[in-house]
């Protein structure tokens, strides 16, 4: 399972908590040292980690807690609490409506796995009955058209694309007009990949935004992505309106714990993993039966925060 | 760092512990791998002990810890390309090299950048496109296979060297690695080029350790090749993070040959060991 690593090393700090016959400052400290190292060797971003241990305390506080109150349990809850708070921002993306035409816009770093993830988003909602198109406004990297178009052919999508016009805008609009009047009700374009070291990139990537009027920005990151994942995450959303973010390559090691860096950066919530290479290596991802599985500890919906 | 520790005759670990954790710390926003971290933190901490406070006021803490970091960055053996070619152009063979590494770290745009930084020092250089899954590629053909065959046209044609590309593919991916180790062994390169982003965080330890291992446990060789040196990718999207390269020399113990800092075939230096490790102390 994804992040199943994190998962079971949070699950049993908590369990050794638990083993623990009287909880003072000392346990508790332990616990949260584990817990912290756990979400460190999974590139959860330094001060969000650090962030969340203050918090934790001082929800804690184990001073003011009266003697009889159940300690685990409230421990148990702040941390489940401060996960969820970190891996959800509180509000669900906007979601694409079948038969009304949306326009969804992919960003993301350079080789984050935006081409092949469009496919995918595409592919998933042809499967259900929609009939979406690919748009490909990557005019910087060689064979990015010919990549998208493999793809889309695979997948009996409708593609749109130039090999001589160099203006990712131009392209990006054309693609969206032509599909909007073919009534595709799900219009994916697909970008270059870009770094916030490289104002020009963000500012191409802002125009085509600005020129298409997306429904919805997902920000696509590669799961290993290490301590960089909230700087740029954050950047991109300071340049265009991201609205959700996929996790890529969650089939190899990585742990993942930069996709919370990146929900917590953008603000957005993580709507689909992808698992491997192939057009229906993805699935749709939901947080608080995530994170509740993650801790062990079976359904806790009604052990949350309101 | 160290001065809340200064007055004491002689250094135990308890007196080090609250300096070195700020170290960790400091390593780990830098994007070293907690891993990595640790154990540098326990070097230091063991160089450290029971030295009397005298010649430790001398190595102030950070030249400690520099010396430390720079002697992790720099190799043991160290590899000159250039001068390999031509040894191999003497015996009329051309020098192999064989790019790989995860999905999309970037081994066939580095690859361009290394042709052409070759061909700035007038070799012949022949590409051999044996990532058969991405853009246009074809997914028939047997990537050891092909390899094969272009050493042996870049024999036939007199090229020094061939540059082989290969698809990305995850460390822990058995099929993929068995594949790989087959065409390291059919083909014997000279190189074996692991492609890392400078943005990896954690994993970084894990694509290393399992891409020398795999190769060793897959290989039909009774001494397989392991990887030989490091091509860091993306460097110019990190900032300040350089951690990444640390942890790659730290647990392979191969060099960083090549840097790569952009989209474009120039964006290609060597690594700048002191400029690291100033930035990771800063
Ligand atoms: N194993 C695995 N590989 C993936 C996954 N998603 C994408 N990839 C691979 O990652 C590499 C890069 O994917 P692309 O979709 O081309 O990435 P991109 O973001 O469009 O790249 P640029 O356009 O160059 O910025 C390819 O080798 C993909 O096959 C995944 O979920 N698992
Ligand atoms: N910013 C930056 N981008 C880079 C660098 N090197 C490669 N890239 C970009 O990273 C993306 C992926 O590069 P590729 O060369 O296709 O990666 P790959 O490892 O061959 O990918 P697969 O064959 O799919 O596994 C492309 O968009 C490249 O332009 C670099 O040093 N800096
Ligand atoms: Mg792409
Ligand atoms: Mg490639």
């Amino acid at each position: 399972m994804v992040l199943a690593e994190l998962g079971g090393s949070i699950s049993r700090a908590l369990q050794q908590m638990s083993n623990a016959t009287i909880i003072d400052e000392k346990v508790l400290n332990d616990c949260l040292n584990e817990i912290t190292r756990a979400l460190l060797q999974s590139d959860v971003q330094f001060k969000l980690v650090r962030d969340m241990q203050t918090n934790i305390k001082k929800i804690v506080n184990l001073d003011d807690l009266a003697a009889g109150h159940n300690k685990r349990k409230i421990i148990q809850q702040a941390i489940f609490n401060e996960l969820c708070k970190m891996l959800d921002p509180g509000k669900p993306s906007f979601t694409p409506k079948k038969a009304k035409p949306s326009v969804v816009m992919f960003v993301g770093l350079q080789g984050s796995g935006k081409t092949t993830t469009c496919t995918k988003y595409a592919y998933y909602h042809q499967k259900k009955g929609w009939k979406p198109a690919l748009v490909c406004a990557d005019t910087f990297r060689a064979g990015a058209f010919d990549q998208l178009k493999q793809n889309a052919t695979k997948a009996k999508i409708p593609f749109y694309g130039s090999y001589m016009e160099s203006d990712p805008v131009k392209i990006a609009v054309e693609g969206v007009e032509r599909f909007k009047k073919e009534s595709c009700d799900l219009i994916i374009v697909d970008t270059s990949g870009r770094h916030k070291q490289e104002v020009a990139l963000f500012e191409e990537m802002r125009q085509v935004s600005e020129a298409t009027n997306p429904d919805l920005v997902i920000f696509v990151m590669d799961s290993s992505i290490g301590q960089a994942a909230f700087d740029q995450a954050q950047a991109f959303k300071q340049s265009v309106a991201v609205g959700a973010v996929i996790v890529t390559k969650m089939d190899g090691h990585a742990k993942g714990g930069g996709a919370l860096s990146a929900v917590a950066a953008t603000k957005s919530p993580v709507i689909f993993i992808g698992t491997g290479e192939h057009m229906d290596e993805f699935e749709v991802f939901d947080v608080k039966p995530f994170v509740s599985r993650l801790l062990g500890m079976g359904d806790l919906s009604g052990f949350m925060d309101k | 760092m160290f001065q809340s520790i200064a007055g004491k005759a002689n250094l135990e670990k308890a007196d080090l512990e609250p300096a070195l954790k700020a170290l960790k710390d400091r390593l780990m926003t830098k994007n070293v791998a907690e891993e990595i971290a640790e154990k540098l933190c326990e070097s230091v901490a063991v160089s450290l002990e029971g030295k009397k406070l005298g010649s430790f006021t001398r190595i102030s803490s950070t030249a400690a810890m520099e010396e430390a970091l720079v002697r992790i960055l720099t190799p043991r053996r160290s590899i000159d390309i250039l001068r390999d070619v031509h040894v191999a152009k003497e015996q009329h063979k051309p020098y192999v090299v064989v790019f790989v590494g995860v999905n999309g770290v970037g081994k066939s745009t580095n690859l361009a950048k290394v042709a052409y930084w070759l061909q700035q020092h007038d070799i012949n250089v022949m590409m051999a496109a044996c990532d058969t899954f991405r853009s246009g590629a074809v997914e028939q053909l047997h990537p050891a296979i092909v390899a094969k065959e272009a050493i042996q046209e870049a024999a036939r044609n007199g090229s020094d060297v061939v540059l082989v590309d290969t698809a990305g593919r995850m460390q822990d991916n058995e099929p993929l690695m068995r594949a790989l180790s087959k065409l390291i062994y059919v083909n014997s390169p000279d190189l074996v080029l692991f492609v890392g982003e400078a943005l990896v965080g954690n994993d970084a330890v894990d694509q290393l350790s399992k891409f020398n291992q795999k190769l060793a446990d897959l290989s039909p060789s009774a001494s397989p090749r392991l990887i030989d040196g490091i091509l860091l990718t993306k460097f110019d999207t990190i900032d300040d993070k350089v951690g990444a390269a640390l942890s790659m020399v730290y647990i392979s113990g191969s060099p960083v040959m090549f840097v790569g800092c952009g989209q474009s075939y120039t964006d290609l230096k060597k690594l700048n060991v002191k400029s690291i490790v100033k930035t990771l102390l800063k």
